[in-house]
């Protein structure tokens, strides 16, 4: 049991080894397999800034994840409160519609929403970029789950008591689903930070380039250099390894259930 | 009241979500082949290009300004730079916007405009990849812009190369890198083997297993490896012939191609000698060779940047053309693969300064290809193959003028037809050939892939 348990950690440990390797390693050293870390990390930083900007990309990657992250949860868990606790017929059945459009793969609509953007004029802008993933059925979903766990007892004495319904949300709901929202911001941050097509159809300006987009960059040409190439994405995956680690006991919280 | 306010705001929350689709899924890589590319031509046709949107960033920019798409910082990218400065000295207020992106990425961005009918996205030049020419400009017509009565003179670059941005005899694109295929070997291999360079040069298929095994027995090394799974070596041997996958007409040429059976056989040959050994991916590939377990390889002359990564190995290369088939009519020492070609799209405002300043540049400057020749970018332009840099020895290679030799290799590559299917047809080869290995037989494989070009055709 445990010799394949460690197995399979090992599987799935060794590819980020294998990059930390590498991105302290000669593209050739790297090409030809070596797999202890070497002394060429300072040089691969170098080439590396070099090459591309590092800075810009980071901070657009950064900029936008963060805002859309915001944006996102606060409109997510609005829409899920909403439909749960005040739920009827009519929007269970928006819902389903809503759950429904989760199982159209994005490439689909990819060509209809770069007319939209683009007849808006919102190329190459943060709105351009956030507006299509502010909402997300899944988000929106998993509010809605948690809000079924909310009690309603603490909602009527909050009535009876003469808070608003905008209060109620914003003053007794949103702190007792700390962990869900600790959960969703990781999922939102993470698919903000990787996310690659999207912001390559509208953004045609180098000046808007993100940590992906650059990564992408260095794959291209006639040689690559795989040791640049394991340094950039060594930096493209610490933020988001870092926001996991630091929301990992909530986010476990979160998918289970936040109240107890 | 309140409640209502509520309701309002999830209203918008919900047409927002159903604007969205489900936004997350963004693939990785985003492949170059989208369903839409080929099924929604109509869509592009209906829109007259968007040459009067003003939101353009990239056209907008000022009269003497042009914007570029390209992807290799020390390549092409280097290429464009130093053309700007060559253009420069006679027009002082041009400007160059070049833009690092990716192949694939001008793949989907240029699907993503044209169907949508939005070209105001595009730059004014794009670098566009020889083998998707034809494909883009077939599948988009609106989108790019006949450059036949430009001021480039087409009858400088080689024939061969000049023949994948034509389409219906017109020319859209000019030429750009070269993609004529060497042989690379290690001297210092072959000659435990008791052979050198000279005998790889101007010889067959036939004689090239002979050798093989010959350094086989001596050092147990194989000549050359290749990427499983891929076919870059059976295009290669099937151009050198002049023959393609298409005919004339666009109609699938496999069945009854004669060459292509003999390519499949020769492939085969190799592979069972042991001559040609089979790795799983391109960094395997580029790694056999580096590292010296193959004696040499064979492909776009491109390879050499990444042979030359291999700093200490200077002077242990050589460089010759490739063999030639067996009993193929038309069969030369000399193919093509890969290279790249500037087009210019129709949401170029001013097409005369694109016009002029490719015909004076990559069409009209040896200077510029002096410059660019010390990052590996070799011309298709004929006169830039007489200047005195190309002449120089390349020590690395053992001295040998390899500069000057390719651009001759070049002028003598057969032209092919790549059409709108070529990857598919690519593909479904790289399958029959694979099949064909493990023991499956060559008329039933071929009949496969035919059929499967022809599905992917719609017929």
């Amino acid at each position: 049991m445990y010799l394949f348990l460690c197995i399979v950690s090992f599987i799935s440990v060794f590819p980020l080894y294998w990059m930390v390797c590498a991105a302290t390693n000669k593209s050739a050293d790297v090409v030809s397999g070596r797999l202890i870390p070497g002394t060429y990390f300072l040089e691969n930083v170098k080439n590396l800034m070099a090459n591309q900007n590092i800075g810009r990309a980071l901070g657009n990657s950064f900029k936008y994840a963060i805002i859309l992250t915001v944006i996102s949860l606060l409109v997510s868990s609005l829409a899920g409160y909403g439909f749960e606790i005040y739920h009827d017929k009519a929007k269970d059945t928006v819902m389903n519609i809503i759950l429904l459009a989760m199982m159209v793969p994005f490439v689909a609509t990819l060509i209809p929403l770069f007319q939209m953007i683009s007849t808006a004029g919102w190329l190459n802008t943060t709105i351009g970029f956030i507006l299509p993933t502010i909402s997300t059925p899944f988000l929106i979903m998993m509010f809605r789950q948690s809000a079924r766990s909310f009690p309603h007892d603490i909602m009527e004495a909050a009535r009876i008591d003469g808070l608003s319904e905008i209060r109620i949300f914003f003053q007794m709901f949103m702190p007792t689903m700390r962990s869900t929202y600790a959960a969703a911001m990781t999922i939102t941050f993470m698919n903000a930070w990787n996310s690659y097509l999207w912001p390559k159809v509208i953004m045609t300006n180098s000046d808007s380039q993100t940590m992906p987009m650059v990564v992408a960059n260095l794959t291209q040409g006639y040689v690559t250099d795989y040791g640049m190439l394991m340094l950039a994405v060594l930096i493209c995956t610490l933020p988001t390894a870092i926001v996991f680690f630091c929301l990992q006991n909530a986010f476990a919280e979160g998918i289970t259930g936040a109240v107890k | 009241m309140k409640k209502k306010l509520l309701s309002l705001v999830l209203v918008g929350a919900m047409s927002t979500a159903m604007l969205a689709g489900c936004g997350n899924s963004s693939a990785p890589a985003a492949d170059s082949q989208a369903p839409a590319a080929d099924a929604q031509t109509p869509a592009a046709d209906t829109q007259t290009p968007a040459a009067d949107t003003s939101s353009s960033d990239n056209a907008a920019g000022g009269e003497q300004t042009l914007t570029v798409w390209c992807w290799d910082p020390a390549f092409n990218m280097n290429a464009m730079y130093e053309a700007e400065k060559v253009y420069q000295k006679d027009h002082p207020d041009f400007k160059l916007n070049v833009i690092e992106t990716p192949w694939e990425d001008v793949q989907t961005k240029i699907t993503t405009a044209a169907t949508s009918g939005d070209l105001s996205t595009l730059p004014d030049i794009l670098l566009m990849q020889d083998n998707a020419f034809q494909k883009n400009v077939i599948s988009f017509p609106n989108a790019f812009v006949d450059l036949t009565g430009s001021g480039v003179n087409y009858s400088d670059f080689a024939a061969g190369k000049t023949a994948y941005s034509v389409i219906d005899g017109k020319n859209m694109g000019v030429p750009f890198d070269n993609g004529a295929v060497v042989g690379c070997y290690r001297s210092d291999i072959l000659e435990q083997a008791g052979l050198t360079v000279d005998d790889f040069t101007d010889i067959t298929w036939d004689q090239y297993i002979e050798n093989g095994k010959k350094v086989l027995d001596a050092t147990g090394k194989p000549l050359i490896s290749m990427q499983a799974g891929e076919c870059d070596l059976i295009m290669m041997m099937l151009q050198s012939a002049g023959s393609s996958l298409f005919n004339e007409d666009g109609t699938a040429n496999i069945v009854n191609n004669d060459t292509l059976k003999i390519v499949m056989e020769t492939y085969k040959a190799l592979k069972d000698s042991g001559v040609l050994v089979e790795v799983n991916s391109w960094d395997e590939y580029v790694g056999s060779f580096i590292s010296g377990d193959v004696a040499g390889t064979i492909n776009g002359c491109w390879t050499m940047a990444s042979i030359q990564t291999a700093e200490d190995q200077s002077g242990k290369w050589a460089l010759t053309n490739m063999p030639s088939l067996v009993g193929a009519t038309g069969a030369t020492n000399y193919s093509n693969n890969g290279g790249s070609s500037w087009a210019v799209t129709a949401n170029c405002q001013n097409t005369e300064l694109a016009f002029d300043f490719l015909a004076s540049t990559f069409a009209g400057s040896t200077e510029l290809y002096d410059n660019i020749l010390p990052s590996g970018a070799l011309a298709t332009w004929a006169p830039a193959g007489e200047s005195d840099a190309y002449a120089v020895p390349n020590d690395f290679f053992g001295g040998d003028a390899v500069s000057a030799k390719i651009v001759e290799f070049s002028t003598k590559v057969p032209s092919n037809i790549t059409g709108v299917y070529y990857y598919e047809a690519r593909d479904a080869v790289a399958t029959a050939i694979t099949n064909y290995i493990n023991g499956s037989d060559i008329a039933t494989e071929l009949d496969t892939a035919e059929k499967t070009v022809n599905f992917n055709m719609g017929k």
